[in-house]
């Protein structure tokens, strides 16, 4: 069982749903603080804002003005509670569904407005 | 008993003070393990590993820098000491405090 | 039998895609303006690049993971924003240069002026990646970079003087134009020692599937891939050493370079000239667009390969598509196709150290490598080259204003 080395294994470690599919990587963990208690590993945060944030104040302005540009107003970060994590190793498996994922918006949107548009984009392997 | 949320990106490379406030390195690395006790399956975190950099210190805020001194150079008195989460003051984030004095602390091999 | 197979099909990966503009160009104006005396260059180029592409490979067959996303995985977000700027920046202006070949050969071949060539040829750059799987983009491009080899049997024609030849592989100092010289010398580099080279290389073990098993093709397909390529530079740069240099022709055009070729082979070199520029330009077009795509994807955990249909990996595809698109319009407007690969080339030099210390931390790192961390030879090697990539950075502004030309 060992030691979990959060900064060495887990923070920025590739991410995989129930079918194996990549859905982004760890950008953020969240733990939770309670006076005289360990503290937990609570959340995993997929999204661009906490990659901003990581950088600094400077990129989170930056990233607030590139996505105001462009007129999104829906949530593009995903929260995933740490109890999701089904398996570490090279990479972590969460029991998710990567469709469901707000952090996947951009993808499925390209996936059904301009791919899917242009001949070629689908079907069996190329 | 409050419960406050802190990302680990806000801890790791923060300075650490010890209990008479002398600056003992800066946080590397949260340790942590699972706990099975009540049937849950929580991981919580055991201890932080704090490294000190000696002349390098000033510019090991950040992981690639810490990684490439500490390869090259064993003699530059890099030292690390392994804090048991209980022995960890966060009541700020921003400034974490050991409760004990740092030759009180516990050192890695 | 079948790894034999593999490992040829590598090696000739590798001699086809060493090849492209900025060789071509750096390694013509070298040879046009010092005759022999920059070939040193061009082999310390080639060993760098080599024992570079090595070790990216082995890290990528040994951790089943690429250099890219180790560079964010290692060293976090943050850091990982340097080599991904750097990168980018650098490789967009390479592949704006290489979109300038392609359109220069087909201007030569045609009559009809490069502009209009830029955006045809990132259509169908395009098509090829949108429809093609990685085994097409890369054996396809490097087979027929092959037609590359013109520039070896153009060298041998002419005769090179091959005592003069040898003294010069190794490190000479110039005799006149100090500042020309060096400048040379840092493009010959930067255009030997390419970023997207060894990151796509990487990329390229984990389409290909590598595992432990493939660390002798690796140091095969390294090794001798880029020491034939690098004798195809050094054979350009003989040739223009040959025609160019007694004529005290200094190469300002690409169509100068095309009589590098069409003196030895007459009109059959000519052909072969625009050949070589149209098809290891194109390649390289690929090749570049799809390193920078492969970067950004691994580094931020998105879904990718070129074996995928673009719907499944949709983020990645449209990376590439935006990509090569954008690069496209610089030489549609005009720009100068060679005054921009000589830029690139010394930007490119001046950009490696962000790509290539972070390799030596992760080459020691016992957890990724198990036993294949590297040995104190590679160590020393990759230490050289580390420091040679802070001097390239240090020199290459003060060179490009002073010897830029």
């Amino acid at each position: 069982m060992g030691a979990l080395h959060l900064s060495h294994d887990v923070i920025d470690a590739q991410l995989v749903d129930r079918q194996q599919e990549k859905i982004g990587r760890i950008d953020e963990l969240l733990l939770e603080l309670e006076d005289g208690q360990p503290p937990r590993v609570a959340t995993i945060v997929i999204g661009g804002v906490a990659r901003a944030r990581r950088v600094g104040r400077w990129m989170l302005a930056l990233h607030r003005a590139v996505h105001a540009l462009f007129g999104h107003r829906e949530e593009q970060e995903s929260r995933v509670p740490f109890d999701a994590v089904r398996r570490i190793g090279d990479t972590i498996e969460l029991d998710v569904e990567g469709d469901t994922l707000a952090s996947m918006r951009l993808e499925r949107w390209l996936a059904t407005h301009i791919v899917l548009r242009i001949p070629g984009g689908s079907g069996e392997r190329k | 008993m409050s419960g406050r949320t802190v990302a680990l990106s806000d801890l790791l490379g923060r300075v650490v003070r010890d209990a008479d406030g002398r600056k003992i390195g800066r946080i590397e690395e949260l340790n942590a393990e699972i706990s099975l006790e009540q049937g849950g399956s929580d991981y919580l975190v055991t201890g932080f590993s704090v490294g000190r950099f000696g002349p390098f210190d000033v510019i090991a805020t950040g992981n690639f820098v810490q990684q490439l001194v500490r390869r090259i150079t064993r003699a530059t008195g890099y030292r690390r000491y392994e804090i048991p989460w209980d022995c960890m003051d966060l009541s700020d984030p921003a400034r974490p405090r050991a409760l004990r004095r740092e030759h009180e602390l516990p050192r890695a091999g | 039998m079948k790894k034999w197979a593999e490992v040829a099909l590598g090696v000739v990966t590798s001699i086809g895609g060493f090849l492209e503009v900025g060789s071509i160009a750096t390694s013509a104006q070298g040879g046009a303006e010092f005759g022999y005396q920059l070939a040193w260059v061009l082999v310390l180029g080639t060993m760098s690049l080599a024992i570079l592409m090595e070790m990216t490979g082995r890290l990528a067959a040994v951790s089943q993971r690429t250099y890219a996303d180790l560079l964010r995985e290692r060293f976090g977000y943050r850091f990982f924003l340097l080599p991904l700027v750097a990168v980018f920046v650098v490789s967009l202006l390479v592949v704006i240069s290489e979109i300038g070949g392609v359109s220069i050969a087909l201007q030569i071949a045609t009559g009809i002026d490069f502009r209009w060539w830029a955006i045809p040829t990132a259509i169908v750059g395009w098509f090829l990646l949108w429809r093609g799987n990685f085994t097409i983009v890369e054996q396809g491009t490097a087979m027929l970079g092959l037609v590359a080899i013109s520039f070896a049997v153009g060298a041998l024609k002419l005769h090179p003087v091959w005592p003069t030849l040898g003294r010069a592989m190794l490190p000479s100092l110039p005799s006149h134009d100090r500042a020309r010289y060096w400048y040379l010398a840092v493009s010959i580099l930067g255009a030997s020692i390419s970023p997207y080279l060894y990151l796509f290389y990487s990329a390229g073990a984990i389409e290909d599937e590598w595992t432990i098993e493939h660390l002798g093709v690796n140091r095969v397909t390294a090794g001798m891939g880029n020491v034939f390529g690098g004798g195809l530079a050094i054979a350009t740069l003989v040739t223009a050493a040959l025609v160019l240099a007694p004529r005290e022709i200094k190469v300002d055009r690409y169509e100068q370079i095309a009589l590098v070729l069409a003196t030895p082979l007459g009109r059959a070199g000519l052909v072969f000239f625009i050949m070589t520029l149209f098809i290891t330009c194109f390649g390289a077009t690929l090749e570049i667009v799809l390193a920078m795509a492969y970067l950004l994807a691994q580094g931020l955990g998105w879904n990718w390969s070129e074996n995928l249909k673009p719907d499944k990996d949709a983020r990645f595809a449209t990376s590439y598509s935006v990509l090569i698109l954008l690069a496209a319009l610089p030489i549609a407007i005009g720009m100068d196709p060679l005054t921009l690969t000589n830029i690139s080339m010394v930007a490119t030099a001046a950009s490696l150290p962000v790509t290539v210390i972070p390799l030596f931390v992760l080459m020691n790192d016992g957890d990724l490598l198990n036993t294949h961390v590297n040995g104190w030879p590679s160590n020393l090697a990759l230490v050289v080259i580390a420091l040679l990539s802070i001097v390239l950075l240090v020199a290459a502004l003060p060179l490009q204003l002073l010897g830029g030309g």
